[in-house]
């Protein structure tokens, strides 16, 4: 075992603590500049100074963020606080984890499937950042516009790609494994299937208009498509007096159907003598130009007709509609003489995510996820643009593409992205990480699970749920914890208690309360996870066993789990720990988990409180 | 109701009258029927419903409606309207069409023919030159003549439209 | 002239690739982008701290999140933070600029400010003496400013107690609940948003997402609660959003009509609108909620002086010439949607830095 010294670095938050009687507290040396095995520094490492960085690099370090995890107090409280995070942090250094020096290069090729301006924009930006890319469209022209896209930008687009794209024949992504740094794509093309493997994988299909469902009951002939209409030609032509479009009624329209289908509305209002009647439940202008689109439309004339759930209703003619209006609530009824339904863009999924052996169901994959910003999907290193994730045709776009990229960029540039250490012999090939991994980071091959090389976030779930230990990202292991809350626990003071906190949530709020100048029990020691999902029920059932009165899990709300199923995984194991110690006679209560955001510091306060209230009394 | 029994045109008539022209924007937010003052004496009267009416294109309806007569133009209305729709003056230019199509009450007819006729609702009188002569005001003539030429009207003026009827 | 240059002699000047003007959600998505592209760039902030308007609003969760973005702020602060690279002068307003080649210089000048409660990070070094930052492109990330909703004084904001805009209510229960004993409660909607007669003919996009958020929020503090939802349409946020919005209705009261006037009650504001048959009706709440619609930046004019700008679509800004915007600046937009902004914006910048190489600052990004 490597004997860690501590090297001690100033900070904000750090003033009057005594770095000598400190390491003599929890049995560490202090740093003198000599040669170092291990080291627990008292700052993150983007805060260390540059000469302690290198001198550090490649050796086992446990950098804390000692200021987040203190708080407030008189000299005497934070400096036993201190004691028992140091404590922690040095048994943890003590099993001499290196850092992953010698990760795989991930490949630095990038697949861009699709077609229109998403596709466009990606590969453009993706080139320019030095990556190489494949384009792989459905069709034979790379100027071909997916559905409501403006065509002149997309040609623009399309003639001026920068040098370093690859364009494919038209291709189709038939299959697709693997993660961040290492994805093995089968493309389809006329020289029949191939396997080709790429670092980053962007889909990003055009979109094409979908009319959104008649109302029951319409003659067939009367219901067309937005698209279908030519309001210059037709109207005039076909003599129509009444034409009728309906937007948001068969189902939830988009700002962006709607602003199309007023635009049609306002072209053919403007043709003698025709009457336009617009039926839709919400008027849907939250675009730029919409509410003046709207505007517009009324001020040509256009009737304007909000409808309830289940209207209109169509007359047994199949021809006459009819519905309340909202502010007479008297009934209304029109045959219109021309009906247009209006219309969405969607896109088809491919098929291969449809395997649930190698992918997450969709909404695990793609989750409306507020931290899921530019296309990034739970999988790093796999993107979802345009028309398949509903962003409205246009620059949100190019903004959503150049996100991607960017996150691409910096996923495949290494540097940030742990490799989890994966102990072959000792695992059991029973395949638990493959499954419960969200980024779809080990992967199975040839008879051993092989991690990608740019895709870890460190959640630690694979930890948490390896039943042979043999697999966590690098300092993340049961092993490696435990070691350190053993030490932090024999260093804390009476009544100990444990709170592990999520790094998206409970570890922020905490941090800023620590520096706020909060007053935190002397016996709470902090234990900063990535992720929630690192605890599992083995880590809860060690700390306790450990002499810890009480265990604290703080996580994402649903829904917000960087993860996806971190927050929920945890929430699970303390149910299940708070079983087991029912089962023993113990107390169910000496565990708890608390979902909050980074922003709801005082929720995680109140809990710590409570918690100290329930359990920190004497029976 | 039937829309296609409706005049699609009745909503442009009204908006081609002065005062008429922001009858089309009214996407019926109803801040007008809550600020109505009538509103809250006569409750038939709802100024959004009117417009509503008239958009449908209901002309008969909305000519022949007593409520429209209603609406005092206190501009309540205009004032919180949030797309300028001028409630006030378009019930002004719909009350003009509705004297032109001989809807207007006896009271206002008769009030138009007196106006027609002597060029003035009021008399002026010695009365009134002495109070003018009092504030320092020059006199104004007692003969209506002057007022009709004004005005544009025959000395002998025909009776409004419809006052037949 | 002369005193001008003068001066310029003794300004401190730093070269930058991309100069971010606005520490906002936008203005550090901005920064975490380039970096993220491997391009630095100096992030300025007039203010003390970073995170902008956004770093004040509330978690919205029940115990699911709601997707309203707020916590984006602690992960933004808490990714720039990780990132050695990125730096950001606080209290650093820029008041002039002039074209160089195809960059900019542009002045900036260190503000006096109120200490604020929460403690500075490490990223943030507030200006001391003027500065001269010379770079290849600008963002400008500068926000948006919230309506004033005196001037809809009808509805009785600064006049009326119990009268509060959104942004005060997030507030409020961003730290820690629901201002005083409220049981009633109303929302009005279009609050200086899609309003011609206020010169705002556009839909501020995002007041239905966080009113109805705030609304169900509300009501999950305070169960006995009631919440009356004024409003003219429910703009749409996508798939789960339509999930909760079918809740919402079944758990709030949905009115379509905009309240004409609000004034004082007996026991609090009391609202007059439209009711279902069309007279009006008076209701008294304990808290009015106004959501307020968003509008261009205070600094949007002076801005657009500076730089040469065109103003953009509603008085809002539109780049040009090397300067780019970012989030709200641009348009009304989510804390996701400004995030995604600024990566277009980042790109642009990195784009404008590639095609123009003869800029000093512009080699600096290729070296």
């Amino acid at each position: 075992m490597p004997k860690p010294v501590l090297c001690w670095t100033p900070a904000p938050g750090l003033e009057g603590l005594e770095p000598l009687a400190l390491a003599r507290a929890v049995g560490l040396e202090l740093d003198q500049g000599g040669a170092l095995e291990a080291a627990v520094v008292t700052v993150p490492e983007a805060l260390a100074p540059d000469r302690l960085r290198a001198r550090l690099l490649g050796r086992p370090v446990q950098w804390l963020d000692l200021a987040a995890e203190l708080g407030g107090g008189g000299d005497g409280h934070r400096h036993k606080r201190a004691a028992a995070a140091l404590s922690r942090a040095a048994g943890r250094a003590s099993l001499g984890t290196l850092p992953a020096v010698y990760a795989p290069q991930p490949n630095q090729r990038v697949l861009v499937a699709g077609q229109g301006l998403s596709a466009l924009a990606a590969a453009r930006q993706a080139a320019l950042l030095g990556h190489p890319v494949l384009l792989a469209l459905r069709g034979d022209d790379p100027a071909a516009a997916g559905a409501g896209e403006d065509t002149s930008q997309v040609a623009e687009l399309a003639a001026g790609l920068p040098e370093g794209i690859e364009l494919a024949p038209p291709t189709e992504l038939t299959n697709l494994t693997g993660a961040g740094g290492s994805f093995s794509a089968w493309l389809k093309g006329p020289q029949g299937a191939l396997r080709q493997r790429f670092g980053a994988v962007v889909l990003a299909p055009g979109g094409a208009w979908e009319m959104e469902p008649a109302p029951a009951g319409l003659a067939p002939d009367l219901a067309r498509p937005l698209s279908a209409c030519d309001p210059a030609s037709l109207a005039t032509a076909q003599g129509w007096r009444q034409v009728a479009i309906l937007a948001g009624v068969g189902q939830p329209a988009t700002a962006q159907g709607f602003a199309r289908a007023l635009t049609t509305a306002l072209a053919l209002q403007d043709r003698p003598g025709v009457q336009v009647t617009l039926l839709f439940r919400e008027a849907l202008v939250a675009t730029p130009e919409g509410e003046r689109l709207y505007r517009q439309a009324r001020q040509a004339g256009v009737l304007m007709a909000r409808l309830a759930d289940g209207e209109p209703r169509v007359a047994d003619d199949g021809r006459t509609l009819a519905w309340q209006d909202q502010v007479l609530a008297e009934d209304l009824e029109l045959a219109p003489d021309a009906l247009f339904l209006a219309e969405e863009i969607t896109a088809p999924w491919p098929g291969f995510l449809q395997n649930n052996l190698l992918w997450p169901p969709l909404a695990r994959l793609l989750p409306e996820h507020a931290r899921l910003d530019g296309g990034r999907t739970a999988r790093a290193g796999f993107y979802v643009l345009g028309a398949l994730r509903g962003t409205p045709a246009g620059d949100d776009r190019l903004a959503e593409a150049a996100g991607a990229v960017h996150d691409l960029h910096d996923l495949l540039g290494g540097g940030a992205t742990p490799l989890p250490a994966v102990r072959h012999l000792t695992c059991a090939r029973c395949l638990t990480c493959v499954r419960v991994c969200p980024h779809g980071v080990p992967e199975h091959l040839e008879d051993h699970i092989q991690p990608a090389p740019a895709a870890c976030l460190a959640c630690g779930i694979c930890a948490a749920e390896c039943p042979a230990h043999a697999i966590a990202p690098p300092g993340w292991s049961t092993a490696e914890l435990v070691e350190g809350l053993a030490r932090g626990l024999k260093a804390a003071p009476s009544p100990a208690m444990v709170l592990m906190a999520c790094g998206q949530s409970a570890m922020p709020a905490f941090a800023q309360l620590s520096r706020q100048g909060h007053v935190w029990p002397a016996g709470l020691l902090a234990l900063p996870l990535n992720c929630a999902g690192r605890v599992g029920l083995e880590l809860i059932l060690r700390v306790l066993s450990l002499g810890a009165e009480g265990v604290l899990v703080a996580g994402c709300h649903d829904g917000m789990c960087r993860s996806i199923t971190g927050n929920l995984r945890a929430r699970l194991a303390v149910g299940q720990a708070a079983q087991t110690l029912k089962d023993l006679g113990l107390r169910p209560e000496a565990v708890s988990f608390l979902h909050m955001a980074n922003n709801q510091p005082q929720a995680l306060a109140k809990a710590v409180e409570a918690m100290y209230a329930r359990l920190g009394a004497p029976e | 109701m039937r829309l296609n029994d409706c005049d699609p045109g009745f909503k442009q008539e009204i908006a081609r009258q002065p005062g008429g022209e922001g009858i089309k924007t009214c996407f019926a937010c109803a801040a007008c029927t809550a600020r109505c003052p009538v509103g809250s004496l006569k409750p038939e009267y709802d100024p959004r419903r009117l417009i509503r009416l008239a958009l449908l294109g209901r002309r008969q309806e909305v000519l022949s409606s007593p409520l429209i007569w209603l609406c005092c133009s206190c501009q309540n209305c205009s004032e919180v309207c949030p797309q300028d729709v001028r409630c006030a003056e378009v019930l002004t230019a719909i009350k003009n069409l509705a004297a032109k199509a001989g809807h207007a009450p006896p009271s206002g007819s008769a009030m138009a023919r007196q106006l027609a006729s002597h060029g003035r609702l009021l008399e002026v009188g010695e009365f009134e030159n002495d109070k003018r002569a009092e504030l320092g005001l020059p006199p104004v003539s007692e003969e209506p003549g002057d007022y009709q030429a004004l005005l544009g009207l025959q000395p002998e003026a025909p009776r409004p439209a419809g006052e037949e009827a | 002239m002369g005193g001008c240059l003068e001066e310029i002699i003794f300004l401190s000047a730093l070269d930058t690739p991309v100069l971010i003007i606005g520490g906002g959600v936008a203005g550090l998505a901005a920064a975490l982008e380039l970096d993220r592209r491997g391009l630095p760039s100096l992030l300025v902030e007039k203010g003390p701290r970073l995170g902008g308007q956004a770093r004040g609003f509330c978690c919205k969760a029940l115990e699911a999140c709601a997707r309203c973005g707020a916590c984006r702020v602690g992960d933004l602060l808490q990714q720039a933070a990780q990132r050695p690279a990125l730096g950001a002068l606080t209290q650093a307003l820029a008041v002039n600029a002039q074209r160089q080649g195809a960059g900019w210089e542009v002045t900036l000048i260190p503000q006096e400010s109120r200490q604020p409660d929460t403690p500075a990070l490490a990223l943030e070094r507030p200006l001391r003496e003027r500065l001269l930052a010379r770079t290849g492109a600008v963002i400008l990330a500068v926000g948006h400013q919230v309506f004033e909703a005196r001037k809809k004084s009808r509805l009785g904001y600064g006049r009326v107690p119990g009268v509060m805009t959104a942004g005060e209510l997030e507030e409020a229960l961003a730290k820690g609940g629901l201002p005083g004993q409220a049981r009633r409660l109303a929302f009005i909607q279009c609050v200086g948003s899609r309003d011609q007669a206020l010169g705002r003919l556009y839909c501020s996009r995002v007041c239905c997402g966080f009113a109805l958020r705030l609304a169900r929020l509300a009501r999950h503090l305070e169960p006995a609660s009631q919440v009356t939802f004024f409003h003219m349409d429910v703009q749409d946020y996508g798939q789960a959003w339509r999930a909760d919005l079918s809740e919402m209705r079944a758990d709030l009261r949905f009115i379509r009509a905009i309240p004409g006037e609000v004034r004082p009650g007996v026991g609090g504001p009391l609202a007059v609108f439209a009711g279902p048959d069309g007279q009006p009706q008076e209701e008294e709440f304990d808290l009015v909620v106004l959501a307020t619609g968003l509008e261009p930046p205070v600094a949007a004019p002076a801005l657009c002086e500076m730089f040469g700008l065109a103003p953009g679509p509603h008085g809002f800004l539109a780049g040009g010439g090397g300067v780019l915007v970012a989030g709200t600046a641009g348009g009304p937009r989510s804390i996701t949607e400004s995030i995604e902004h600024a990566a277009q914006a980042a790109a642009q910048a990195a784009e404008y830095l590639l095609a123009a190489p003869a800029s000093p600052a512009g080699e600096v990004a290729h070296a």
